[in-house]
């Protein structure tokens, strides 16, 4: 069965082709029952596949052509399975199935032009194909190839209602801000081809411990760069900015592109060349702090949003931050569980938003929102199922027990410190904080918008399927399941033999779900009198911006290369060019003035010609 | 003579021989329909005669000729380009009536004449080819002779190639007097000999003016225009492929074979043809509005690309600006068929003018996409065998001592782009409503279709026709 594997990335790009090609000319049940069965029988393979993957744990490669060869660079189009990239491709067919069925409803009633339909399922699953791809690529160039295709599948979605300027724009910077992470790790590519002359990964994983000395020079460029690339399809600092705007995107997208799959590629890149990061210490440690700062900003960021997808935009860019956390270090495995866990919950959170946003006319703002608990109540159940698993709430969620294993690694690791621990626990804190705001905000309190009933079963099964996971997903052994790809974790590491901090943890969450009770349900009023005071007015103008990067980004990089842009209207180098072009044409009017139809003028240029001949023989 | 000699130049005895009779024929029932049989029939028969005789090549015939691979290469060249001919000549004179039918028995001499000069080896057999095809081009030219432009035409290319003639007659006078032989065979040796240079090199150019003059480079290039003008579309495109290929391949047989590097005003020589060529056609053909003209001013550059392939020289020019003679007339030979099937019967002018261009895909699209792709291969656009030999000539070029020419040949590209694309954009813009639709024969069909087909087939997989040629200089 697991030569079937090549099926998994077939399917959807087959599919994608159909609908590419003939879309528009298809109806609509036929394009819901393509776009979605392609993934879903994509998803059917890869349990098959998982099936009959050797429990030794051996890696599986398949050879598919040699896409190109050229010097010493031979680069095969070769997948390549091991339990990590397995993981990976279970999240990303299953979770991505769920959210195909889901957009089969979702975008039922899509206004906008015929073909539209087609046109969104097309781009879907071209980005499934190339997201497994991404996952199960066995070198540098292949895995970029599915790298550069996500990223654009991400900008054709996110721009996907084009008739608005702004999604364009939106599109556009998301586009803009991951290319500067892109070319980081083109970068890092030809740096490692330009030392080892390979780009199998499995091959520089072996080679790059016996070649370079840990801390070298090298390895730290060589690291770093691909930090780059990390960081910036994951959305961490400093290249955070684009994923809230990434929210004009139809919410099936954000929930597949912007939360599940793409955005955690960067964790699965770090994951995946782990052995080139525990040689360039500096730069494992500059994951780490990435991670913990990225998460304490996006947190806090997301406490003061006011556009429901923005903040889980903002808890998105959190949660990655904890695995990058994770990453920094050395938890691999625990960084993939919590990417899985994450993946579960957040799409789940995602789509039941877009429960709530089309039950309310497509209305985004939290504050026209309110007293929906009974009103929508699949919804809301699914909805309070992912709230819980993203706050961590002890003992029964999922997201308990993956977050628990990278605040444990955090403190028992020789990569880890106490720093790492409390930012990782005040996140835990805040998170609690802006997980319940929204809950409460959305379904509790007084009813502002009338809404329209719930849709049919396409778009509640998932929510269902998800809410389970996003329940009992922490049971599934996945660090254990990793142990011969990641190194394993320290012994020790887990629930209950570290009882204090997993204590702490458990409390804080717990804390911050009371406190959000107090303020948002039990004393309204103190909550509106903090909000008077000045500080706070401040904090929360300042964390609605996003810690005012954006303005930072303009006034540092957009104005100065508006300027330059204007400085050069009137192309300076084209002038050149412009002038050679001028010059041609006046060579023209003087050699047009020979072609005058005389024959005597002719036969003479034919003896000048000659007589040109001649006198070079004569001179030489 | 033996009987292998006669093999080896059985090629040729078929073309003359079907010339006599399709002459026969025409003085018997007048037909177009049967000549063009006649014709095509001679023309198969002769591109078969060609394995026998390369089965007994390389071999001398008479002193006149030498019949080798390389030569042979040519004459199958200049046989299929005459097919092709033929056939646009059949879609345009048969839309037109009159007496198209002897214009039948002058291409097929002028195809002998063109193969005698590709296989020649003897300043007798030279003039003769050349003459043989020059009188017989005199005829087609001003075939069509109830247009004034037509006559006009043919009195110039008399007037101008007798001119020629003449610097080529007196070139070879000095030569014999220099070396006391008229044989290439001798001629390459002894020129190759210290102390011979004396009244040889002024010989020796004076051959090369009238070589330039039928290749139609700068500074003996003024007749082109006007008479690619003139001359009727096919004819235009007979005198674009057969007649510069088989004096290119004379100029391989004779200026190929001597020593360049001893006479550097010779190279200095072709040199300056090659840049004033390039230069000069590109920038001539800039502001053309006239399409006849603009391909003529076109056919100047490009020549100077291939004498930048010639001078390089060795085992990769030799092969380089064959393979660009090749890709070159594929795509020529389109272009004119594409001018030729739109023109309207009922005018004196040919469709040249870029008015008669403007939407023409939305009438007309396949025919739009022929004219498109020999424009974009003249451009020398990636995928089309004019990159290819694009790209071939300027490999060859670098790797010589003069590789600045691939400089020039590579600015005078770019110019060259600009008017190239400017047809090609003008065809696609919207229509007026004021042009004509005429209905294209199925043999334009045929050749359009056919030839696109090469030009896309050797842009893309050039390496069969690469094999060929290089087994061909192989053989000898």
């Amino acid at each position: 069965m697991i030569s079937l594997l090549w099926l998994t990335v077939a399917l959807p790009l087959a599919s994608f082709i159909v609908l590419a090609l003939a879309g528009a000319r298809l109806p609509r049940t036929a394009i819901a029952w393509l776009g979605a069965g392609a993934v879903g029988l994509s998803f059917l393979v890869a349990l098959a596949v998982a099936a009959g993957f050797p429990a030794s744990g051996t890696a599986y490669v398949q050879t598919f052509w040699t896409w190109l060869a050229a010097g010493g660079l031979n680069a095969n189009i070769n997948l390549y399975l091991d339990s990590l990239s397995l993981v990976m491709l279970l999240i990303v067919t299953g979770v991505g199935f769920l959210i195909h069925v889901y957009s089969t409803s979702y975008m039922a009633d899509d206004p906008g032009y015929e073909g539209d339909y087609a046109r969104f399922f097309a781009y879907m699953n071209l980005f499934v194909a190339s997201m497994v791809l991404l996952v199960l690529a066995d070198n540098l160039l292949t895995l970029l190839l599915g790298w550069e295709g996500v990223g654009l599948c991400s900008y054709l979605l996110i721009g996907f209602w084009y008739k608005d300027p702004g999604n364009g724009r939106a599109a556009r910077k998301a586009f803009v801000v991951t290319r500067v992470g892109d070319t980081a790790l083109l970068l890092g590519i030809f740096l490692l081809f330009a030392v080892f002359g390979t780009l199998q990964i499995q091959e520089l994983s072996l080679r790059a411990p016996r070649e370079w000395a840990v801390g070298s020079p090298l390895a730290v460029a060589a690291a770093a760069l691909l930090l780059g690339g990390a960081v910036g399809k994951s959305a961490q600092l400093p290249l955070q900015t684009w994923l809230p705007d990434a929210m004009a995107g139809p919410t099936p997208v954000s929930a597949l592109i912007h939360a599940a799959t793409m955005v955690t590629a960067g964790v699965y890149l770090i994951a995946r060349t782990h052995v080139l990061f525990e040689l360039a210490p500096p730069v494992q440690f500059a994951v780490a702090v990435i991670g913990a700062l990225t998460l304490l900003l996006a947190a806090s960021s997301a406490l003061a949003q006011t556009d429901i997808k923005r903040a889980l935009a903002y808890s998105t860019i959190s949660q990655i931050g904890y695995m990058f956390l994770a990453l920094g270090v050395g938890a691999y495995s625990a960084a993939i569980f919590h990417l899985m866990t994450h993946a579960f919950f957040k799409a789940l959170l995602f789509m039941a938003a877009g429960s709530v946003i089309l039950a309310l006319h497509h209305e985004q703002n939290l504050a026209q929102m309110g007293g929906l608990r009974r009103a929508l109540p699949l919804t809301f159940w699914t909805f309070l199922a992912g709230t819980a698993s993203l706050a961590a709430l002890p003992l029964i969620t999922a997201g308990f027990y993956s977050k628990d294993l990278i605040l444990a690694a955090t403190l028992t690791s020789d990569k880890g410190g106490a720093w790492f621990w409390a930012a990782g626990l005040v996140g835990t804190f805040l998170t609690a904080v802006y997980a319940f705001r929204l809950l409460f905000l959305v379904f509790y309190g007084p009813r502002r918008t009338e809404p329209l009933p719930e849709r049919g079963p396409a778009l509640g099964l998932p929510l269902v399927v998800l809410a389970l996971l996003a329940i009992g997903g922490g049971f599934i052994p996945v660090p254990q399941y990793l142990g011969n790809v990641a190194p394993p974790l320290l012994a020790g590491a887990g629930l209950g033999t570290e009882a204090v901090p997993t204590l702490t943890a458990a409390l804080a969450s717990l804390a911050g779900v009371v406190l959000t009770y107090y303020l948002y349900l039990s004393a309204p009023a103190q909550l509106a009198r903090l909000r008077q005071t000045s500080w706070a007015a401040f904090l929360a103008r300042w964390w609605q911006a996003g810690w005012g990067f954006d303005a930072l980004y303009f006034f540092s990089f957009v104005i100065p290369y508006s300027l330059l842009a204007d400085l050069n209207r009137s192309d300076i180098i084209g002038r050149f060019y412009r002038g050679l072009g001028w010059i041609a044409l006046r060579l023209n009017r003087l050699l047009s003035a020979s072609e005058n139809g005389r024959l005597r003028w002719y036969a003479l240029g034919i003896t000048l010609g000659a007589a040109i001949l001649l006198a070079i023989g004569v001179w030489q | 003579m033996s009987g292998a000699d006669l093999l080896a130049i059985l090629p040729l005895l078929v073309l003359g021989g079907a010339a006599v009779v399709l002459m026969l024929a025409v003085a018997l029932r007048r037909s177009l329909q049967l000549t063009l049989l006649l014709t095509l029939l001679a023309l198969a028969a002769a591109l078969a005669c060609l394995a026998p005789a390369v089965g007994v090549a390389p071999r001398r015939v008479t002193g006149l000729l030498f019949v080798n691979g390389f030569g042979l290469l040519y004459v199958g060249l200049l046989i299929s380009t005459s097919l092709a001919g033929a056939l646009l000549a059949y879609g345009y004179a048969g839309k037109r009536g009159g007496q198209p039918e002897e214009a039948y028995i002058l291409l097929l001499l002028a195809t002998l004449g063109g193969s005698v000069l590709a296989l020649s080896d003897h300043f007798a057999s030279f003039f003769l080819g050349l003459e043989l095809l020059s009188v017989s081009l005199y005829g087609l030219i001003s075939y069509s002779r109830w247009r004034p432009p037509s006559l006009e035409a043919g009195a110039k290319y008399l007037v101008l190639a007798a001119v020629s003639s003449a610097f080529l007659l007196f070139g070879m006078a000095l030569v014999y007097a220099e070396l006391g032989t008229m044989s290439f065979a001798e001629i390459v040796p002894l020129a190759g000999q210290a102390g011979t240079i004396g009244i040889l090199l002024p010989g020796l150019l004076l051959i090369v003016v009238g070589i330039a003059f039928k290749l139609a480079v700068v500074p003996f290039h003024m007749w082109t225009p006007d008479v690619y003008e003139g001359a009727p579309a096919p004819v235009t495109a007979f005198i674009a492929t057969v007649s510069k290929g088989a004096v290119f391949a004379l100029l391989l047989r004779l200026f190929g074979q001597i020593d360049l590097a001893r006479y550097p005003a010779l190279v200095f020589a072709f040199a300056l043809i090659a840049v004033a060529s390039m230069l000069g056609g590109n920038l001539l053909a800039l502001l053309q509005y006239n399409v006849k003209r603009l391909l003529a001013y076109s056919s100047i550059s490009h020549l100077g690309y291939v004498l930048v392939a010639f001078l390089a020289g060795g085992a990769l020019g030799i092969p380089a600006a064959t393979f660009y003679l090749v890709a070159y007339f594929a795509t020529i030979l389109v272009a004119f068929g594409a001018v030729g099937s739109l023109s309207d019967p009922a005018r004196l002018r040919d469709a040249d003018s870029l008015a008669d261009y403007r939407g023409l895909f939305w009438r007309q699209p396949w025919l739009t996409v022929a004219f498109a792709a020999s424009l974009l291969s003249l451009a020398g656009i990636p995928l089309t065998a004019g990159f290819f030999g694009k790209l071939y000539v300027s490999l060859a070029g670098i790797s010589s001592p003069l590789w600045w020419l691939v400089v020039v040949l590579v600015v005078s590209s770019t110019i060259g782009l600009y008017y190239y694309l400017r047809v090609a954009s003008i065809m696609f813009r919207r229509p007026t409503g004021r042009e004509l639709t005429p209905a294209i024969s199925w043999a334009d069909g045929v050749v359009l279709a056919g030839l696109t087909g090469a030009i896309f087939f050797l842009g893309v997989y050039p390496s069969p026709l690469i094999t060929l040629i290089q087994a061909a200089l192989g053989l000898g």
